[in-house]
């Protein structure tokens, strides 16, 4: 249901604004409103305004996000680890904190540089490396042959490599070879070795082609080729010690400092998110005055903070809401623990009105029962049941928590109807069982189904009517209150006369509801206007979808008969099994989809349209 | 032949209201999957346009079911 909330009015001195605020995003419990800040009781008050903010406040403001700024980048410079949670108050020593902050920065940017400049030079000697090796292995082969010239190259990807191929022949006419192998890194790496006299052209087509050929780093350029590996080694553990060394140095620094910046970072979030509250907030030369929603039953626990905490400096007046606020009334839903999950639905729409209803208990009520009319097997309704579950189990919290609970509540009344049609995994298994059908078995009577699912979309639209008749009697909006009447009466004589249909009734009472339905029809039109009779007919439309019910619970039953009939006709045991999992696995995925698709649908379409009013803001709390 | 022409009928009212429920569902999926991608707060709105259609097919098969049991 919709909590009631209570139209708020905190005024006090201004110099408390601050401290007020952080009572109240520390509570928790109160919305604030801008829209309505410069109105209050339905007057505008000149008086009040917003303070725009003066020089004092931009510097403190420009301050704390350059300080925001540099802790944010040294927890990004540092290693993430687990620490403890810290409750320094920051405001008293913030100068220190800047100072401290800068030369930290300092620090933890020089460590971060260097450590990055070892990271890629260790990548690029890494490639040199392989390309390297790929050499020396050649030098050995072609040890007899001389004059001849190494060129590496990093290709994009695979794909180069026949294109090179072809490229390399049409040059030097198969006069070089290319070798191609993976760097540590992933990189595609080729070396060419071809004549000395050739490498000019060859360089030339690369570079045309701009496949860039690998360059010697420069620590080994000046180094000749046969000691270039043992000092490539060297190097790369040298590096990799350093790298090491600097890791280390940060991770020390890390668990001394990390959780203090981290609380400070947290603090000088909360702090300008306070601030920039504060230009929302209508203000005097004296006082400020801060308008907003709280759910009623906490309204005592605001009042009784402030008052506690401020002796009386800081008044709390709870304001009348007016038929013009209704709009602006934020809404915050809750519902007994059983209904709670079914809000999961609710929100997929946008929010019902504050004046209007939460669909919620009735979308608890019926989507289960509709779901388990249209599954309506207990084989099925078991296996579902487990997968609801074995989902609680692993994610018992969230949306998927949630859906977890509907599917479970949804897969019992599944089980309960499968006892009632008389299936398990259909009515071959239900035989089986001896499951006596309490109710006709679905697959052969159509039209008693069709009939049930007519009646109880009739009561299900009469409901939502009812509700919409409420809710006109309570705005005292007669034409509308005697519109739902008169649409409810029609579609009792609707009903009637379908009943006619298939008992025998005296001819004089048939009449006489054909006449009271002319009368009725007159009436909608002088209360409802020209449109109303359209109205009556989309309502007739609406009940006529509930044959829905009926159509997918038969399709179900006919999938489970066939699943069952094609696993008889394998002859074979073992196949027979085979086939009857496969084929009862499809039907118990459309039995989970199509029937809350669709029970979904009646409430969104059908029934929701009778009563609910979208359009509500939500309600968000100024919390942390 | 009568029945025959029954059966004909009845294959009828459920198969043109299957056509065009298959044709304005794949028409509201085709933007209804863009509209989910931009903003997925909008897939509740979007189930309900999708399963609005159906309810072609579904009055078609009352039809034809009664047109069956007649």
């Amino acid at each position: 249901m919709i909590v009631r909330m209570s139209k708020l009015e905190i005024a006090g001195p201004k110099e408390l604004l601050l401290e007020v605020l952080e009572v109240i995003r520390d509570l928790g419990i109160f919305q604030l409103d801008e829209e309505n800040a410069a109105v209050a009781d339905g007057r505008q008050k000149a008086w009040l305004h917003a303070q725009p903010p003066d020089d004092r406040v931009v510097a403190e403001r420009l301050f704390l996000e350059n300080l925001r700024r540099q802790t944010g980048e040294i927890i990004a410079l540092l290693p993430s680890l687990e620490t403890r949670e810290s409750w320094l108050d920051p405001l008293a020593i913030l100068d220190t904190i800047a100072a401290t902050a800068t030369r930290h920065l300092a620090t933890c940017r020089e460590l971060a540089e260097r450590h990055e400049t070892l990271r890629l030079e260790q990548e690029e000697l890494g490639r040199y490396k392989v390309l390297l090796s790929a050499i020396d292995r050649l030098i050995e082969d072609s040890e007899p042959r001389s004059g001849l010239e190494f060129i590496g190259i990093t290709l994009r990807d695979a794909s180069f490599i026949e294109r090179l191929r072809e490229l390399l022949t049409y040059l030097v006419n198969g006069e070089c070879t290319l070798t191609t192998t993976v760097a540590a890194d992933g990189t595609l790496i080729g070396l060419i070795t071809a004549p000395s006299s050739r490498s000019m052209a060859i360089r030339k087509a690369l570079n045309d082609e701009q496949l860039p050929e690998l360059p010697v780093p420069k620590s080994l350029s000046s180094l000749p080729l046969q000691v270039r590996v043992s000092y490539l080694d060297e190097r790369l553990a040298a590096n990799r010690c350093s790298m090491e060394e600097i890791e280390a140095e940060l991770e020390r620094f890390a668990r001394r400092w990390l959780a203090f910046y981290r609380r400070i970072n947290q603090w000088l979030a909360e702090r300008m998110t306070l601030l920039s509250v504060t230009t929302s907030v209508r203000q005097t030369g004296m006082c400020f005055v801060i308008h907003g929603w709280a759910l009623t039953n906490e309204t005592d626990i605001l009042e009784d903070r402030l008052d506690g905490k401020f002796s009386g400096r800081v008044a709390v007046e709870r304001c009348a809401i007016l038929e013009q606020d209704l709009e602006k009334v934020p809404v915050a839903l809750r519902n007994p623990p059983y209904f709670r999950p079914f809000e999961l639905f609710t929100r997929m729409l946008p929010l019902p009105r504050y004046s209007s209803w939460d669909p919620t208990p009735f979308i608890g009520i019926f989507f289960p029962l509709f779901f388990g009319m249209m599954l309506g097997d207990s084989g099925y309704g078991l296996v579902l049941l487990a997968a609801a579950l074995l989902l609680l189990w692993r994610r018992p919290s969230g949306t998927l928590g949630d859906a977890a609970r509907i599917l479970l509540i949804s897969s019992s009344y599944a089980v309960l109807f499968g006892i009632l049609f008389g299936e398990f995994f259909g009515e071959a298994g239900g035989r089986m069982l001896h499951l006596t059908p309490l109710l006709p078995e679905r697959s052969g009577a159509v039209i008693p189904m069709l009939i049930f699912s007519l009646a109880l979309g009739a009561s299900h639209v009469v409901l939502g009517q009812l509700l919409g008749l409420i809710t006109a009697i309570r705005r005292h909006e007669r034409s509308e209150a005697v519109v739902r009447i008169v649409t409810i009466a029609l579609i009792a004589c609707l009903a009637c006369l379908m009943t006619s249909m298939f008992f025998p009734s005296p001819w004089l009472l048939t009449r006489s509801i054909l006449l009271l339905a002319g009368l009725l029809l007159t009436l909608l039109i002088i209360s409802g206007g020209l449109l109303a009779p359209l109205e009556m007919i989309k309502t007739v439309g609406n009940i006529v979808s509930y044959a829905r019910i009926m159509a997918i619970g038969l399709s179900s039953a006919l999938l489970s008969n066939a699943a069952n009939h094609l696993a008889g006709l394998t002859g074979n045991l073992i196949l027979g099994v085979l086939a009857a999992i496969v084929l009862h696995t499809v039907a118990i995925v459309l039995g989970l989809f199509a029937p809350a698709i669709h029970g979904l649908r009646l409430h969104f379409v059908e029934f929701y349209s009778k009563f609910v009013e979208p359009g509500g803001r939500r309600f968000e709390p100024l919390r942390k | 032949m009568e029945k025959i022409l029954i059966c004909f009928a009845a294959a009828l009212a459920v198969g043109l209201c299957a056509i065009a429920t298959a044709w304005a569902q794949s028409r509201i999926g085709a933007a209804g999957a863009g509209t989910i991608a931009e903003r997925p707060e909008l897939t509740g709105t979007v189930i309900i346009l999708l399963a609005i259609p159906e309810t072609m097919v579904i009055l078609g098969f009352v039809v034809a079911t009664m047109i069956l049991n007649k």
